[in-house]
Order: C-alpha cells, then structure tokens, then sequence
C-alpha cells in the first residue's frame, strides 16, 4: 500500500456503498445517518488534518495552547451534552478533563518522556481528551443516577448523624470506577483482542512493530492516569453539587 | 425523668418549595413548644406537611423562614451530625443497610458495647438471636424494631417517628406503640410521632397536634383534641371528611 492519496479515499467510499446497500436490503433505518455521517466525518477530518498541518508548521507554544484549549471545550460541551439534567455539568466536565489531562501531559513533559512539540502533544493530548471526555460524563451520570436512587439509603445515614462524605461514600467509589472501567478493560485484552489505534497507525506508516508497541505501552499509561484523575475530580466536583453545607441531600423532586 | 420544661421550640418555621411566587408553603408558620420528656402526636390529612415538618426539626431541610430551637439554642448553632444524633429520625419506610441487625445498629454508633448492643436488642423486643442475622431475612415488623434500635444506639434525647406503624398488622401496631410507650416513659425520651389515625393518636395519649396544609390548626390533649375538635377542620378532619 502506498501513502494514501485522495484517490485511495474516493475508492474507499465503495464500502460506503456497500454498507448503505446491505442497510437498505435489510431496512435498516439508518441510511440517512450512514450517508451523512460518512460525508461529516470526511469534512471534520480533512479540516483537522490541514489544522493539524498548520500548527505543525507554525510550531508555536501558543498555538498548541490554543489547540488544546479549543480540544477541552469541545470535548467538555460534548460530554456534558450526555449529562444534561445536572446542573452544571458543562463546568464539572471541563474542570476534571482539564485536571485529568494537564496533569498527565505535563508529568510526560517533565519527565521528558515528550518534548513540547505539536508532534507529540497534539496527537497524545487528543487520545487523553477524548478519553477523559468519555470517563467524566460516565461518571456524572452514574453518580447521579446513584444518589437519585438512593435518596433513602443516603438520608437514612444523614438522620443518624453521618456527614454528606460517609453517607455517599459508596456512590462515590462505584461511580468512580465506572469512569475507568474503559481503560481497564483496555489494559486486559490490549494485544490479544484488538490492535490499539496509535500502535495500528505506527505500523501502517512503516514503523518497527516494536517501536509501535513501546509508544502504544506510553499511551496507554498516561490513558490510564488521565481518565482516573478525571473521575475522581468528576466525583469530587458532582458530589458538591447534591449536597448542602449542612449535609443535607438536594435532590429536587 | 426530665420535665424540664421546652426541648424543642419551633418558631414561625415555614418551608417553601417550587417555582411560585410566593412559592408554596408546605410548612406553614408554625409556632409550638415541645416539652421534654413527654409523647406527641401530629396528625392531619395525607400532604399535610406532617413529614416535612419533622425534617426541619432534625435539619435533614432547610426552614425559609422562621427557626427551631433545641435546648433554649437555635439548631442551626450546632453541627447538623450532632444534632441528628440528638434528635433521632425513623423514616415512614425505614431503611436497612444491607448487612447484619448488629452491622446496622453500630453504624449509628461504633463505638457501642456488646452488652448495650444486646440492651436494645431487647428493648425494642427482638430475639437476642437475632443480632447477627442478615437484615434482608427480617419481617416488616422486625425490620422496624431494627430501625428502633438503630435510632436509639445514639440515646437521642428527641425522637422522630414518621408513621412508623404505617405498614405493620394490628398486632405489631399494637407491640411498636407500647414500645414507643415505654420509651418516653422508661428512657425520658421526647417522642414526636407522625400518624395516620386519630385511634391511635388516643391509644398513644399525650399531646395531640392536627395539621392541615401546612399550617398547625390545633393541638391539645389527645383524647379531647379527637373526641371533642375546636375548629371546623378538626371537626371535619375527625369525620373523615379531609383525606
Ligand atoms: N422537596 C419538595 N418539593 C416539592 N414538594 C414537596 C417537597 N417535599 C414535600 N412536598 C410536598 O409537600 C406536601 C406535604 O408533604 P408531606 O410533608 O410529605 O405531607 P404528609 O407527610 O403530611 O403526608 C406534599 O404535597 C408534597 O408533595
Ligand atoms: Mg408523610
């Protein structure tokens, strides 16, 4: 296979049609999603990639913030568009992504295990994003759904004289782990069940294997760190929200 | 055994919840004195406010207006765990952590001897066998009884029942009211008791307090304030006419 031109992408499109065909035998209701979403996915990732081009070029500091800048708030509106009847949600998600994956990319910087350079900190910082993005949503939206549940079980602890921190405590844990759930499985069948993007993507363009899989091993790493800060920020930050100063739940009825 | 005088004192106390303006009231300013060391009952048509009511009293909500006073100091001076723990609450349906009778009766207070354990355990008439028994082989009689226990590990001097015979066969009905019983005599407890019939507001005896609305309406002795009601909603409240 040759570096792929926009000839190879035009081809490429006969699997379009061979999935709107399939779907359209079957009366799949989802043609209309299949022919658009091919079409938005080409458009976002052709302008991504000139994005991307052009901040490669220009390499400057300031430019990577602003990237990084517009990937958190994008990331954030979309994860809190999946939580949308909790209060908030927009600034909880921002703020935990933003804590997950500064924390990580800057301890990877520290450590020089990466040099500032949009080469590397665009990609990765893409790769933490994203899966910040899905832990904080899955963890507002599981602690929520707990204490709403279990409005009675939390009460019955408040009425003994138990602060808001202990008659939560378990809801906190569960939710956490729900946002890390991904990342753990990941690390279990990494290899075994599926070949991770990154690495797939090292391999394609020519690498060594083993130079794929010793940055694949990074990425998964800093994955791991990020998406566990992000949740238990997401915990910390929820939490607050359904509770008063005087350890009384707040859940509106 | 303390009659010491006012325990508890609600002044002016008024919830409001909802959007409204003004937002509706669900307590309605309520002004009452609670003495130590006596029985109580609060009954009134379903909605009344009664729950709401008891919830302010142990601060699990927050009064708009108005306040309660425990012990001669505002509630809102003392930290809400201690004043939980003083002012016990059972809830209409209480709830069981999902472990031992002995597990949920040393959450609410761990640092509880074996031999205090066990002194609830009768108190509240349960089997001493039962104390390491998973809660989810309890009936609803006993589950109640645990609940009990539970709320009184802290010797609250204040407890709030909210209908707490509510699901229970007449023969339990019976055997919880002459615990209650016991425990305002026997323990100097204050019981505030939330319940559904004016039968067994007489059978309790003690104050009587009838809500409606939100709003006190009128209270006396139980006996007279069921037999014998002072204003037109009590009188209708009695005949069944207010549900
Ligand atoms: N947090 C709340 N938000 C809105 N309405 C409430 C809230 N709490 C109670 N209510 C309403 O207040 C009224 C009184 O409720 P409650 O105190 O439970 O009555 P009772 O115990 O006398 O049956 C009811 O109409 C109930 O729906
Ligand atoms: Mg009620």
């Amino acid at each position: 296979m040759t570096t792929p031109g926009l000839t190879e992408v035009l081809l490429a499109a006969i699997m379009v049609v061979i999935a709107i065909a399939v779907a359209r035998y079957w009366r799949l209701p989802v043609i209309k999603d299949m022919a658009f979403g091919s079409v938005r996915a080409f458009v976002q990732l052709v302008a991504v990639g000139y994005a991307v081009r052009f901040i490669f070029d220009i390499e400057s500091p300031w430019l990577i913030m602003l990237a990084l800048g517009i990937m958190m708030t994008v990331g954030a509106h979309a994860a809190a568009g999946r939580v949308k009847d909790i209060k908030g949600s927009f600034s909880i998600c921002l703020m935990s992504m933003m804590i997950g994956s500064l924390i990580t990319l800057a301890t990877m910087l520290v450590f020089k295990i990466i040099s500032f350079d949009a080469r590397y900190i665009i990609p990765l910082a893409g790769m933490v994003i994203g899966n910040s993005m899905n832990a904080s949503a899955l963890v507002i939206d599981r602690l929520a759904s707990d204490l709403r549940g279990n409005r009675l079980a939390i009460e019955t602890a408040l009425a003994l004289g138990k602060s808001w921190r202990e008659a939560s405590q378990k809801f906190h844990r569960d939710a956490a782990r729900t946002g890390m759930v991904a990342i753990l499985n990941f690390l279990k069948t990494v290899g075994i069940v599926a070949l991770p993007g990154a690495m797939t993507g090292m391999i394609l363009a020519g690498a060594d294997p083993v130079e794929a899989v010793l940055l694949q091993i990074i990425v998964a790493y800093m994955l791991l760190a990020a998406t566990t800060i992000t949740s238990v920020v997401a915990v910390e930050l929820t939490i607050r929200r359904f509770f008063t100063r005087h350890h009384q739940l707040r859940i509106d009825r | 055994m303390g009659a010491t005088g006012s325990i508890l004192q609600l002044c002016n106390l008024t919830r409001r919840v909802g959007e409204g303006t003004p937002a509706r009231a669900i307590v309605d300013d309520v002004s009452y004195s609670f003495d130590s060391g006596r029985l109580y009952s609060i009954i009134g048509p379903s909605g009344a406010g009664k729950s709401s009511l008891l919830r302010l009293l142990n601060r699990l909500d927050e009064s708009t207006n108005g306040y309660v006073k425990f012990e001669g100091s505002d509630t809102r001076e003392f930290s809400p765990c201690e004043l939980r723990q003083r002012v016990g609450y059972l809830f209409q349906t209480p709830h069981l952590f999902d472990r031992t009778v002995r597990d949920n009766i040393v959450y609410a207070q761990p640092d509880l001897s074996e031999s205090k354990i066990n002194r609830l355990i009768q108190q509240v008439q349960l089997p001493s066998g039962i104390v390491d028994a998973p809660v989810d082989n309890l009936s609803v009689g006993e589950r109640q009884r645990v609940a009990l226990a539970r709320l009184l590990a802290t010797q609250p001097e204040v407890a709030l029942l909210d209908e707490p015979t509510a699901a229970l066969d007449p023969a339990n009905t019976e055997a919880i009211e002459r615990l209650i019983g016991s425990v305002v005599k026997d323990c100097g407890v204050t019981v505030i008791i939330v319940s559904h019939s004016p039968q067994q507001v007489v059978r309790l005896g003690g104050e009587a307090i009838l809500m409606v609305e939100g709003k006190l309406i009128e209270h006396g002795d139980a006996l007279q304030l069921v037999k014998n009601p002072g204003t037109p909603q009590g009188r209708r409240y009695m005949n069944g006419e207010l549900q």
